[in-house]
């Protein structure tokens, strides 16, 4: 790292020492000052930038007099501050009469064609645009002429409204397409006057990222169409809590009002989610809120459902697993918290002694004990540390869907920190109708037809190990021509520019696909990572919100130390329903009925299983096969944590009260041990975290105090292994 | 008691107030029952100030629309936070007010409306106003809990008035070049 030079310069009367190069409006908010400002923003590019013009100060620079002696001589015109590059000696002045003027004078340029339909706009009461002319602007408008009348409501996609009129050209979602999600699918049409954001010719705005516009745009130009019209910011609460609908585990804020969720927003965290979000995430938690969500117990009876108390429901399941004893089995769990999987593991172990547990869901998942022996304990790459990463691999792994955060960030490493991605993935994913593919991006990109995977993946341990040609130069070499048999004959374009692979930090992200059907490509992998002198961790990470988890906590067959034989697996136990060797089942949180990959072996084993219980959000097809179902408390109900696939854990807070008769899944399984007689004396989440750190290893140092707004990474498993 | 100082700050006072007293039932009884200074409630009432501030109505423009756009400006300047807006699109099929928004839920909880006028002033349309009816009182808490219903000033009735459309049509002017 080079060292950063530091110059001093003046604001308003401050002198302040700050890096050379940095911007004067950031300079500017380290003394404390806010400039006002539109189209600056830290995370976007300044190309097409400083157009807003609302950041202006006087600036004075130091000059040498004939004597040689220095003077301050001030700069004629006004500067926009966020395009001015901090220098020794520099004399910042933010609140002249020219600048006051001048902030007056733009805002009514602004102002012009903004429609100040502020009433009825869903970005008035949180509206940069209203705010600064509230503070810097003029009270009343000298413009009588028509102003621009453009469509109003113009819907860009499924969930991004935008007017028109309201548009004061910052170019921030423009900047965001391009620079952060990639797909640049936003940009200005026309030019002067007639200039408009648009999507190329009125095409659908598909970014899998496209929610994150609506919170960077600077007026109300760029909007939700899900919260259109339901709230004012001053009707809402806020409540910090983690998004369920991946692994990521990105930081958000949940709006809502009166009981309902209404809007999802980013909350900061540097090492996670930055500040974005996905459209999934964004858009996809009104689950918590859904008028289809369970209220009550339910009970078969014959055909139908029959509507009871939580007492005679949880006395029925304790009654039914305790009859089946060692034969009951647990499936799901990876949506479910760390406190609620801990007691549910207690449950089946100590209470029901049985090791019949799995959170995956997938054909022929390899145990764990397979999956220690072909990866070792190494912790995955935590998300940030992608910055410094000099070369990324993703096999088989459609990044922007599968981990749609860390796409960003892998983004990020190649566009920003000159890190080399290689991909390599199958040939049909070339034809996904999405905007952000890791292609565009990628040093080089390698497409196989399925069933190639492991020549693949000795191709790239071949090239990893240096089976190059040491005399080619750096970028173009024959690797090509050196490559195995194998991917010779598999007629895969390996192309003849696989960088070099030795010369730093490799991350190597290998899709759920590709690991969950066999260990090949990673055991392949690893090998030859082992063999590297430089630092390289194969990653195969959760996808599931708490997927890691639930293998933290081992929710596995074979996941607990303690069990002398491993239990059944996911697919032993939907045979065993049918052959009656398992007798009772609890699913967890997850539609098995549809989301299994046999949903044909599902349906049979459900009905002819003795006894099932599922915890659910809402009647989904794996409930209405059930014999007892309970509903469940949502994310947004209760408080807890959950584990991402960095192994960070984090925290999420209850926003509001569910309304109805529903549980935390913990509180259940607790509750249902005392009826079989075995205390689980638990109040709260902070209880069962506390014995969580206390019981599992790699938890200890984790508290419910210490996991602060950010969460905190689970201990090193190679710590682990040596202590 | 010294008899000078009961003169002057017992019986003096009394006099005085008396003295009062007396002058206006002088007064009464010389206008023979004419000047009035109660009224029959209910068979009368008293004529209210013009700033009188009781009953919120949500106002309607001459042509039927709601003014009320559902900003909710008046719940966020509310200092007992005793009203509740929910908005919703207007359609074309369904249009309650100009423009793209309309309340769709308007409640005042008039049990805690401390009726000090904010909502009126907040309010960009000039929608929500408080009007001069005072008789508030009910039986039953939740009829204190007034609807959008019952806030909404009733569609005006004026005389039908003959509309363009409701003429004779007339012929178009025909075009020389055909």
């Amino acid at each position: 790292m080079s060292q950063v030079e530091f110059v001093n310069i003046t604001i308003d009367g401050t002198t302040v020492q700050v890096p050379a190069g940095e911007m004067v409006i950031e300079s500017a908010r380290r003394v404390g000052i806010e400039i006002p400002h539109f189209c600056y923003h830290p995370r976007l590019t300044m190309e097409a930038g400083a157009n807003c013009r609302m950041c202006l100060v006087e600036v004075s620079m130091p000059r040498k007099n004939p004597d040689g002696t220095l003077a301050l001589a001030r700069m004629p015109k006004p500067q926009t501050s966020c395009s001015l590059p901090a220098a020794e000696g520099m004399v910042i002045e933010t609140e002249t009469p020219m600048i006051v003027e001048a902030r007056k004078g733009m805002l009514e340029f602004l102002l012009i064609n903004h429609p100040l339909d502020c009433p009825i706009c869903d970005r008035g009461g949180e509206c940069p645009l209203q705010n600064n002319t509230m503070h810097y602007g003029a009270a009343t408008t000298r413009f009588v002429e028509e102003k621009r009348h453009p469509p109003k409501a113009y819907p860009l996609s499924k969930y991004v409204i935008f007017d028109r009129e309201r548009c004061i050209h910052c170019a921030r979602c423009t900047r965001f397409a391009s620079d952060i999600s990639g797909d640049a699918q936003l940009d200005f049409l026309k030019r002067g006057a007639d200039m408009e954001v648009s999507s190329f010719r009125d095409t659908e705005f598909t970014s899998l990222y496209s929610g994150n516009v609506i919170e960077v745009c600077p007026v109300g130009a760029l909007l939700s169409r899900p919260y259109r019209f339901t709230a004012r910011p001053w009707d809402l609460s806020t409540q910090k809590s983690i998004c369920t609908e991946c692994s990521n585990g990105c930081n958000i804020k949940l709006d809502h009002r009166a009981g309902k969720l209404l809007r999802v927003n980013a909350r900061l965290n540097e090492e996670v989610n930055e500040e974005w979000t996905c459209d999934q995430g964004k858009f996809g938690m009104d689950y918590a809120s859904h008028e289809k969500r369970l209220r009550r117990p339910l009970i078969r009876d014959g055909a139908v459902f029959r509507e009871v108390s939580w007492d005679e429901a949880l006395t029925h399941v304790a009654t039914a697993l305790s009859e089946a004893g060692p034969a009951a089995a647990f499936l799901g769990g990876a949506r479910s918290s760390n406190e609620d999987l801990f007691v549910l593991r207690r449950l089946f172990q100590e209470v029901l002694g049985s090791q019949n547990m799995d959170h995956r869901l997938g054909p022929a998942y390899p145990s764990a004990a397979d999956v220690r022996a072909a990866l070792g304990s190494q912790s995955p790459t935590p998300i940030a540390a992608y910055e410094r990463m000099t070369t990324i691999i993703v096999f088989g792994c459609d990044l922007a869907v599968e981990l749609p955060i860390l796409y960003l960030r892998v983004r990020k490493a190649a566009v920003r920190r000159g890190a080399k991605v290689i991909e390599c993935q199958p040939s049909s994913y070339r034809e996904r109708p999405h905007a952000n593919k890791v292609t565009d991006f990628a040093h080089s990109s390698i497409w196989y037809e399925p069933g190639q995977e492991t020549a693949i993946a000795e191709a790239l341990a071949h090239v990893m190990t240096g089976g190059r040609d040491p005399g080619a130069s750096d970028g173009a070499s024959d690797a090509a021509a050196s490559l195995p048999n194998a991917v010779a004959e598999a007629n895969v374009e390996f192309g003849s520019a696989i960088p070099r692979l030795d010369d730093g930090p490799i991350a190597i992200i290998i899709g759920r696909d590709v690991w969950s059907r066999s260990l090949s490509v990673p055991a392949t992998l690893k090998a030859a990572a082992d063999k590297m002198g430089t630092p390289c961790v194969i990653n195969t990470y959760a996808c599931s919100v708490n997927e890691q988890g639930a293998r933290e906590l081992g929710i596995l067959p074979d996941g607990s130390v303690q069990a002398s034989a491993p239990g059944l697996n996911a697919d032993q136990i939907l045979h065993g329903l049918k052959d009656g060797t398992v007798k009772a089942l609890w699913v967890s949180g997850v539609d098995i009925a549809s989301q299994f990959h046999d949903p044909e072996l599902v349906t049979q084993s459900l009905e002819q299983a003795p006894f099932v219980v599922v915890t659910a959000l809402d009647l989904n097809r794996t409930a209405t096969m059930a014999d007892v179902v309970l509903p469940l408390a949502s994310v947004a109900e209760y408080d807890g944590t959950y584990t991402s696939m960095e192994r960070r854990v984090q925290r999420f807070h209850q926003a509001f009260d569910a309304g109805v008769d529903v549980r935390e899944e913990w509180r259940i399984a607790a509750n249902v041990g005392m009826r079989l007689g075995v205390d689980m004396p638990y109040a709260s989440w902070r209880d069962i975290f506390g014995a969580i750190a206390t019981s599992e290893r790699a938890f200890a140092e984790c508290t419910p105090d210490n996991l602060g707004d950010g969460g905190r990474l689970l201990a090193d498993r190679n710590n682990e292994d040596s202590r | 008691m010294n008899p000078i100082r009961l003169t002057r700050d017992v019986l003096t006072p009394i006099g005085k107030g008396l003295g009062v007293t007396i002058s206006h039932l002088g007064k009464m009884l010389g206008t023979r029952g004419r000047a009035k200074f109660t009224v029959e409630y209910p068979e009368e009432r008293r004529e209210q100030f013009p700033r009188t501030r009781w009953r919120h109505y949500l106002t309607r423009y001459e042509n039927g629309l709601e003014k009320c756009i559902g900003c909710s400006l008046c719940a966020g300047a509310c200092p007992a936070r005793c009203i509740y807006v929910e908005a919703a699109d207007n359609t074309d099929h369904a249009r309650f007010s100009p423009g793209e928004r309309y309340a769709a839920r308007y409640e005042i909880n008039m049990l805690r409306c401390v009726f000090c006028g904010y909502c009126q002033e907040a309010c960009p349309t000039g929608a929500i106003v408080l009007r001069k009816e005072f008789e508030l009182a009910d039986y039953d808490r939740k009829d204190f809990l007034y609807t959008k219903q019952m806030l909404l000033e009733p569609i005006p009735i004026r005389p039908r008035q003959v509309r363009a459309s409701d003429e004779a049509p007339k012929a178009a002017p025909r075009s020389e070049a055909a």
